[in-house]
């Protein structure tokens, strides 16, 4: 019976391994062959990073139809410079820079838009990301009452866990403004945590 | 909150979904514009500074096609034609050696232009009107739009134009003279 688990277990953590490697050498594959204008190639770099990208722009907009056009742009974007992605950096994040950009250029674009964006997450309070679960649901509403340049800075660092070099190059900002941002989302989100009686 | 809430707080912040799942396929809009051929912003500005340099090219192929071929040269000059003051939208000079060649042959233009038939010396100078009428215009847009690089692109073309036309009545009434000592 040992036996048996510990082959099963090997067989297990054998095709994760499989699994991982054909996941890998698949996104590499594809990378290449969109880098070649193909159009199915870069529709399997979608279905395997969309994920990825929506909750990004959710978490940085707090809106899920203006999630949704960020993440459509943010792919349209990617399309246009696939050309000069050069591996530097893992395809995930630079898909993120990308959105990051399109998110932060759509809240540039307009102030009246900004405003309007804000307003219908105002009326979406609570239901914006429904993986949120529990105590969470209450961290993440926080987060979302945050002012725009904190709540980047603390989504970026502590959410997705970039080094304030990178929020900051992502963000277009200093490390140390970052740094600051990040402080002072941590005070503002302790306070307004406090305030509802929070206990993480 | 205390230092160990804060850390709570740190560590929650981490356990909060970075993946969440569209609530609708979004690869359809994505398909549609990556699949259509991108259009390049065509206002009225950019199609006027081209329609513009289409005149100019135009018209001096018309030039070149009537002064070629002349031989006879008639003694009559034009003191009206005066050079547009080479701005490149106020904020850009011309090169030096561009300016010297356009000097030289501006300051040679009437000597050669004597040279020509009227007919032909008409043509030249409508054609350098309209070059020079097509400078003033892009330079004025360019005074609005000072970093468009289709309009300095376009006003560097209507020198050159210029150029090339002014050195086209130097060239040929160079030939008439030639034939003509023969």
């Amino acid at each position: 019976m040992a036996a048996l688990l510990t082959a099963k277990c090997s067989d297990y953590s054998r095709d994760m391994v499989i699994t991982a490697r054909d996941t890998v050498a698949g996104e590499a594959g594809w990378i290449e062959q969109a880098q070649r204008s193909d159009r199915q190639a870069f529709e399997s770099l979608y279905r395997m990073h969309v994920d990825k990208v929506y909750g990004l722009c959710l978490r940085m907009t707090g809106n899920v139809s203006e999630a949704e056009d960020c993440t459509q742009d943010a792919f349209i974007q990617a399309w246009n410079k696939i050309g000069m992605f050069r591996g530097d950096s893992a395809f995930a994040t630079w898909l993120h820079r990308i959105a990051v950009n399109t998110v932060l250029g759509r809240f540039r674009s307009n102030k009246r838009e900004q405003d309007r964006i804000q307003a219908v997450s105002d009326t979406e309070t609570n239901s914006f990301v429904a993986d949120d679960t529990g105590e969470l649901r209450d961290l993440s509403d926080a987060i979302n009452r945050l002012p725009s340049g904190a709540r980047h800075v603390f989504l970026l660092h502590a959410v997705y866990g970039y080094s304030h070099d990178e929020t900051g190059s992502m963000l277009g900002i200093a490390t140390g403004t970052s740094k600051a941002q990040y402080h002072r989302a941590r005070r503002l989100l302790c306070q307004q945590l406090d305030d509802h009686g929070y206990e993480p | 909150m205390t230092d160990t809430n804060d850390d709570k707080l740190m560590a929650a912040a981490g356990r909060l979904a970075t993946e969440v799942a569209p609530e609708r396929d979004l690869w359809p809009g994505i398909a549609e514009a990556i699949n259509t051929p991108r259009r390049r912003r065509w206002t009225p500005m950019l199609a006027q500074a081209a329609a513009i340099v289409l005149l100019i090219g135009a018209s001096s192929a018309v030039t070149y096609v009537t002064v070629k071929g002349q031989q006879q040269p008639v003694m009559q000059v034009s003191p009206e034609l005066l050079f547009e003051q080479t701005a490149f939208g106020g904020r850009y000079n011309l090169g030096p050696g561009f300016q010297d060649a356009r000097a030289g042959l501006a300051a040679q233009l009437d000597v050669e232009l004597a040279k020509l038939s009227p007919e032909s010396r008409a043509e030249v100078e409508e054609n350098l009107k309209l070059v020079n009428q097509a400078i003033f215009d892009i330079n004025q847009a360019l005074a609005e739009e000072p970093d468009n690089t289709l309009l300095q692109a376009k006003l560097l073309m209507a020198y050159r134009e210029e150029l090339s036309v002014l050195r086209r009545v130097s060239g040929l009434t160079r030939n008439v003279m030639m034939r003509n000592d023969i």
